[in-house]
């Protein structure tokens, strides 16, 4: 389907802004088996933190690993098995938290049934649980057509990024939508792009690749159009 | 003055822009800061380039710095002492003069306010007295408090448990404390002395004034002569790396005068690197931010071996430099740098000089490294993340039984 660049949506997409406060709550973990003993145990707010916010409250540029149990497995353990099988697990193919954390210690629990040892952080490396308070602000920047959408998605900053695609999956309680593919679905159709959008494996992609992927997929299916905005 | 805008080419309008939304959402507050120096220091440091900018923001904010005796100077040093882990005997004597202090420098202060941070122990007291002259009353805390003495923490803990929050710099100084605790990571001003762009006339005049040849490579390290800086592991390891690859050490630093074993270690130094004419050890006065910021941007590779850090900012402005930064893995340096990614984390001497080489190697690596680690400090360690934290956390703070505040 065609559309017009300039065609106004029926609702103007607003961008959000959100800031993290992390909360460290004074706990830690220095081997294997704690850190699946506070996983057991811990608020679902530690786990959420550990899984998907810390992406935007700090990120090492070129991080490889998903989350921060399997960056600690990598980094702190130096079990590059365990980290594979954290770095694999996808937490957007629950539906809560309970099953994410489930899920997690599903892992915990077989890996350490089928050593004879515990793995030990290395001095300096022990795991220090947090979580966060967010402020989430409306910002100024609103899109009231597909070109303005473009033009914002190059202005924004990364948490905009973090908020309309992290959060909004637990938000809208449809683990597959994203504020932004919602927006051009309800607004514009556009089936293949909104398809391709959710399709994004987000949780693999730091959150500037993310914008970077976004902006790659307008830009195939709706080339002339983008290439204004350049 | 330099202003909010002028950090705009470093940071992105965008983040300007933020930070006075974000401001303009908070209203404008009134906003105590409360320190015991007015002059040196890191905490000084921060709030004279901090509380401009707030104010510039549309807070109003006062900077109070209380006075004391040497005695009391003596009493605080030692509290901060045992928040890092040394062991500390104070008497009830001096925890009675801790407390008459702060009354004393209670009367002085009749301000209102909407927001007071209090910054370390020495001033922590206050709140016995001031607690009606403001709404929300927030600790601190700069210090490493990871393993605190028992004793002087259990009584640290009794005054600080009266403040509605607390705030560590990296989440293993937490403590068991009754009420939320939140992390602000420090932070370096990429305008300050220290840290701006120098031309290459300006580097290569200090290190003429200085006497350093740019005829080899040059590895640094700036810090303290102190036994947890490892200044003699970094001679060791300059050693194993000289036997392959010529270059040069420039070690550059203060003597700890507040550290008993300071002249042994100078001293140790100084043996270490005796015949070796490839090693100059700088003595520099503590506000050589100048010098310091050449021989940075001058040098090849910069090296912070220490055994144990709290943050290591020394690192955070090296990597702001665009080196490639070596560290010791040991507190903040642990989440600053990542191997092959932002530079390389060693656990020996050995370990540095692998490393050394490695980089002296492979310069194009180097080169990538540091810039890697130029932007990460852009958009975690500058001053206005710092700014945009503190309006965070008085939003958060005013909305207390929000987990997610939406304004």
């Amino acid at each position: 389907m065609k559309i017009s660049p300039d065609q106004p949506a029926e609702n103007p997409f607003s961008f959000r802004e959100c800031f993290l406060m992390p909360m460290p709550i004074g706990k830690k973990a220095i081997n294997l088996r704690e850190l699946l003993q506070a996983v057991r145990e811990l608020d679902e707010s530690v786990l959420y933190y550990h899984i998907f916010q810390s992406r935007l409250a700090i990120t090492q540029p070129g991080e490889e690993y998903p989350n921060e149990f399997a960056r600690w497995a990598a980094t702190a353990l130096q079990d590059i098995k365990l980290a594979e099988k954290l770095s694999s697990f996808d937490p957007f193919e629950y539906e809560n938290m309970a099953q994410v954390r489930q899920a997690v210690i599903d892992i915990l629990e077989e890996y350490l049934w089928d050593i004879p040892f515990i793995p030990w952080a290395r001095s300096g490396f022990e795991f220090h649980f947090c979580e966060a308070s967010t402020v989430v602000m409306r910002s100024q920047i609103r899109a009231h057509t597909l070109l303005e959408f473009c033009e914002s998605l190059r202005k924004v900053g990364l948490d905009s990024i973090y908020y309309h695609f992290f959060e909004a999956r637990w938000r809208l309680g449809v683990l597959k939508a994203d504020d932004f593919s919602f927006w051009i679905e309800t607004n514009f159709g556009l089936p293949e792009l909104v398809a391709a959008i959710r399709d994004i494996d987000i949780y693999f992609y730091s959150l500037r690749e993310i914008r970077d992927t976004l902006l790659g997929l307008i830009h195939q299916h709706l080339g002339e159009l983008c290439d204004r905005t350049q | 003055m330099i202003g909010l805008n002028d950090y705009a080419p470093i940071v992105g309008q965008e983040v300007i822009d933020q930070l006075q939304r974000l401001a303009a959402c908070l209203g404008p507050r009134r906003f105590v800061h409360i320190n015991s120096t007015r002059t040196g220091g890191g905490v000084a440091e921060i709030l004279e380039r901090a509380v401009p900018l707030l104010e510039q923001l549309g807070l109003d904010v006062k900077w109070e710095v209380i006075q004391g005796d040497q005695e009391f100077f003596e009493i605080t040093k030692a509290m901060h002492n045992a928040l890092q882990g040394y062991k500390v005997d104070l008497s009830p004597a001096m925890l009675d003069h801790y407390r008459e202090i702060n009354r004393e420098n209670a009367r002085k202060f009749t301000w209102e306010s909407d927001f007071v941070l209090v910054h370390d122990p020495q001033p922590a007291y206050l709140i016995n007295f001031l607690r009606p002259q403001a709404k929300h009353w927030i600790w601190r805390c700069h210090i490493d408090a990871s393993r605190p003495d028992r004793g002087v923490w259990k009584f640290l803990q009794e005054i600080v448990s009266q403040y509605e929050a607390s705030v560590f710099s990296m989440s293993q100084f937490a403590q068991n404390l009754p009420h939320p605790q939140y992390l602000i990571r420090p932070s370096i001003d990429p305008l300050s002395e220290k840290n701006r762009d120098l031309s290459t006339v300006e580097v290569q005049e200090v290190l003429d004034r200085l006497g350093i040849e740019r005829d080899k490579p040059i590895i640094l390290q700036v810090s303290r002569f102190d036994s947890f800086k490892d200044p003699v592991g970094v001679i060791q390891a300059f050693r194993m790396v000289r036997r392959h690859t010529p270059c040069k050490l420039v070690l550059a630093g203060g003597e700890a005068i507040d550290d008993p074993e300071g002249p042994r270690i100078f001293a140790e130094v100084m043996e270490a690197a005796k015949n070796e004419p490839d090693i100059q050890i700088l003595l520099l006065p503590p506000d050589a931010h100048h010098e310091v910021n050449a021989l940075q941007r001058a040098s090849d590779i910069i090296v912070q071996k220490s055994t144990r850090e709290g943050f290591g900012l020394t690192v955070t402005e090296a990597m702001w430099k665009g080196k490639a930064v070596i560290g010791g893995a040991v507190g903040g340096i642990v989440l600053q740098l990542r191997d092959y990614n932002t530079g390389f984390l060693v656990h020996s001497p050995e370990g540095c000089a692998f490393r050394i080489r490695y980089l002296l190697h492979r310069p194009e690596m180097a080169r990538r490294m540091g810039k890697m680690a130029q932007e990460f400090v852009r958009h975690h360690f500058l001053i206005t993340r710092k700014i945009r934290d503190y309006l965070t956390l008085m939003i958060l703070r005013e909305n207390p039984t929000e987990r997610i505040m939406e304004l």
